[in-house]
């Protein structure tokens, strides 16, 4: 005979759940997960081991009393009925085998979770309690609700034939490897972290994971701890591949003492196995990327190398760097700017430069219509902006001194004014010039208040 | 200050336009855009990553001077997601090891090395290390430099000159309009006829 205990702890979150989960898999081999605050064991065959049901239900309650949390719980034939005697009374409600019909009858409808299209037929019928439902005749019930109706009804007798949804908790890939003695190097750590990778790899690809992220923490002999993460452009179980990657990681962050312990932890997901389209670009193997990005992160910087996005904002050259991934999922940052509500510059402020065109950038590459494939003058950006001595003639910029780069200025257009952000701390605001040297150079120059810069050379 | 390019182009110029520029850089080969600055050469890299992306490949850009502007290459039809950026800072002999790394891994349609205005040569027989890698990985490795470095590794080697710049504004210049340039083959192991001295692409380039 079927018997559930329904968990019940009021107002619990992601972590109180995941806890509660924990320990009623403590308890019973057999859980499911009932949402918020709700935990449903099948009770079968624990006799033996905790005694009977109030005993089951008790260190049920002390365990998570023990964690601070306060709970209720119900024990019935069905999950609507120990659900039911969970909600109606306080602490422990045990309903006996066969009375699950007559203790549900007074019950109210929404027990059943219903979804409100059926409820509001239920509430035009007048059917408010579990026992009106279960006293409707069978076979009209099926004529008007279809299979739904008899099934529903045999929720309200107490009859619950479904098994438990069983839960499992996710599997944790984690392994450490300790080294008394203290590693004070880095290659041998390497060695250590590559010998820990190649174990996770193999646990995930038996369980059919891969890896998406890894994170490492080093116990240090300064009794500090040291830790940092890095993840592959595409999932992977490579342990050469995860070893490159845990190896740029490690010397980008080295430790600062003796590392005693290390431990390095895989975040797994599942990757569906597509077979590649006939008509698709060939893209590189994870693997090999993987290891390419890590040896390019040690060659140059790890921050150095990425996808950049674009911020939504008009301060020119605002951008950053993503991590570069082979999956192309994520939705496109070119989002049109929040709109400047109160300009500060009543005349100078002209909205976006038409030196710069942001009317048609911001709608990305693929929303601006064919005229965007039309081919564009690139620029090349100053980082950081060089400054420059600019002599001014008539108000118009007539002679350019730099490092590299002298001569007179034979045109040029400005200023643009631009402004922005005026409205948080980082404020700007400036004049731009597009101008052509004797020699054909094309720059971008701007003036604010810390004098002339060149920007840009147009290329 | 304004001019008009309404004669353009000239009796001799190509009149397949920047098309069939850009399908004379061959996958699997290593090819040069050699220049000055504010030449429109770089234009003609991004045109080529742009290209590149639109047909749904994975490109990368290893930038010498830190100097790309990912607005403009957003305007010039560039898909950012599918773009690897590897900034190096100011350091072109990084660049060129980048470059090697990333030659040697297979799967990206293109791989362009911008040396910026310096243009610090290759390491010696570095040039036919590109070229090796590129016929093994299959990508076109496209190196811009304001001078021509590589010998005779590349394959494809296009010269870059400006003509002129264009202002928009009557009595005088209100915006940049843009760019002339020109641009010749001066070799082309594919296809020797690109490289002919009577045959030149006329560019212009919108700012």
């Amino acid at each position: 005979m079927t018997r559930i205990a329904c968990l019940v702890v009021p107002g619990a979150d992601e972590r109180i759940q995941r806890l509660l989960l924990e320990t009623a898999l403590a308890h019973s081999p057999s859980v499911e997960d009932g949402g918020p605050g709700v935990v449903y064991l099948d009770l079968r065959g624990l006799e033996a081991l905790f005694g009977g049901e109030k005993e089951i239900a008790r260190r049920l309650l002390d365990t998570i009393a023990a964690r601070g949390l306060t709970g209720r719980i119900g024990i019935a034939g069905s999950r609507a009925g120990s659900r039911f005697a969970a909600r109606s009374g306080d602490g422990i409600t045990i309903i006996p085998p066969g009375c699950d019909a007559g203790r549900l009858g007074p019950a109210p409808l929404a027990l059943l979770d219903l979804d409100p299209r059926m409820a509001a037929r239920f509430g035009r019928w007048g059917i408010r309690t579990l026992g009106e439902l279960a006293d409707l005749p069978s076979r009209g019930l099926a004529e008007r609700l279809g299979d739904e109706g008899p099934w529903l009804q045999r929720l309200a007798r107490g009859e619950d034939p479904t098994p438990l949804r069983l839960w499992t908790p996710p599997p944790v890939f984690e392994e450490s490897a300790q080294c008394p003695w203290g590693v004070a190097t880095l290659d041998p750590l390497v060695d250590l972290a590559a010998d820990l990778a190649g174990i996770l790899c193999a646990r995930m690809i038996r369980h059919g994971f891969s890896a998406d992220a890894f994170e490492w923490s080093c116990r240090l002999a300064d009794r500090t701890a040291h830790a940092g993460a890095c993840a592959p452009p595409a999932p992977l179980v490579d342990p050469g591949a995860a070893a490159a990657l845990i190896r740029s990681s490690l010397e980008a962050h080295p430790p600062r003492a003796a590392v005693e312990e290390i431990t390095l932890r895989a975040r797994p997901v599942r990757v569906a196995v597509a077979q590649p389209r006939f008509d698709e670009p060939p893209r590189p193997s994870p693997r090999q990327l993987t290891a390419t990005l890590a040896r390019l992160g040690a060659l140059v910087d790890t921050r150095g190398v990425g996808s950049p996005v674009i911020l939504d904002t008009h301060r020119p050259d605002a951008h950053r760097m993503t991590p570069f991934t082979l999956g192309r999922e994520a939705p496109s940052p070119l989002t049109p700017p929040s709109p400047c509500p109160l300009p500060p510059w009543g005349r100078g402020n002209r909205g976006p430069s038409p030196l710069r065109g942001e009317g048609r950038v911001r709608g990305g590459p693929t929303a601006s219509g064919p005229k965007a494939r039309s081919p564009i003058l690139a620029m090349h950006r100053m980082r950081p902006p060089r400054p420059v001595e600019v002599t001014v003639a008539a108000g118009i910029p007539a002679h350019l001194r730099a490092a590299g780069l002298t001569g007179h200025i034979v045109a040029g257009a400005g200023p643009w004014r631009i402004s922005g952000d005026w409205w948080t701390d980082a404020s700007f605001a400036r004049d731009e010039w597009d101008v052509e040297l004797a020699d054909g150079t094309l720059c971008r120059l701007a003036r604010d208040g810390r004098g002339w810069r060149l920007e840009a050379i147009y290329d | 200050m304004a001019t008009s390019i309404a004669s353009l182009p000239p009796p001799g110029w190509d009149g397949e336009g920047l098309d069939g520029l850009l399908a004379a850089f061959l996958p699997g080969r290593l090819s040069e855009i050699v220049g000055p600055r504010s030449s429109g050469g770089g234009s003609l890299l991004l045109a080529l990553l742009s290209r590149a992306t639109t047909r749904g490949g994975l490109v990368a850009l290893v930038d010498a001077s830190d100097s790309l502007d990912p607005l403009t290459a957003a305007r010039a039809g560039l898909d950012l997601r599918a773009l690897l950026w590897v900034r190096c800072g100011g350091r072109p002999a990084s660049a060129w090891s980048a470059a090697d790394l990333l030659a040697r891994c297979p799967g990206f349609r293109a791989i362009a090395l911008d040396l910026g205005a310096a243009g610090h040569a290759a390491p010696p027989s570095l040039g036919t290390r590109l070229q090796r890698a590129a016929e093994g990985s299959g990508a076109a490795v496209i190196v811009r430099t304001p001078r021509h470095l590589l010998g005779g590794a590349a394959a494809l080697v296009v010269s870059v000159r400006r003509v002129r710049t264009r202002w928009i504004g009557a009595d005088q210049p209100k915006r940049l309009g843009g760019l002339v340039s020109e641009a010749r083959v001066l070799r082309s192991r594919a296809d020797p006829r690109l490289a002919t001295p009577e045959r030149a692409w006329l560019i212009e380039w919108r700012a």
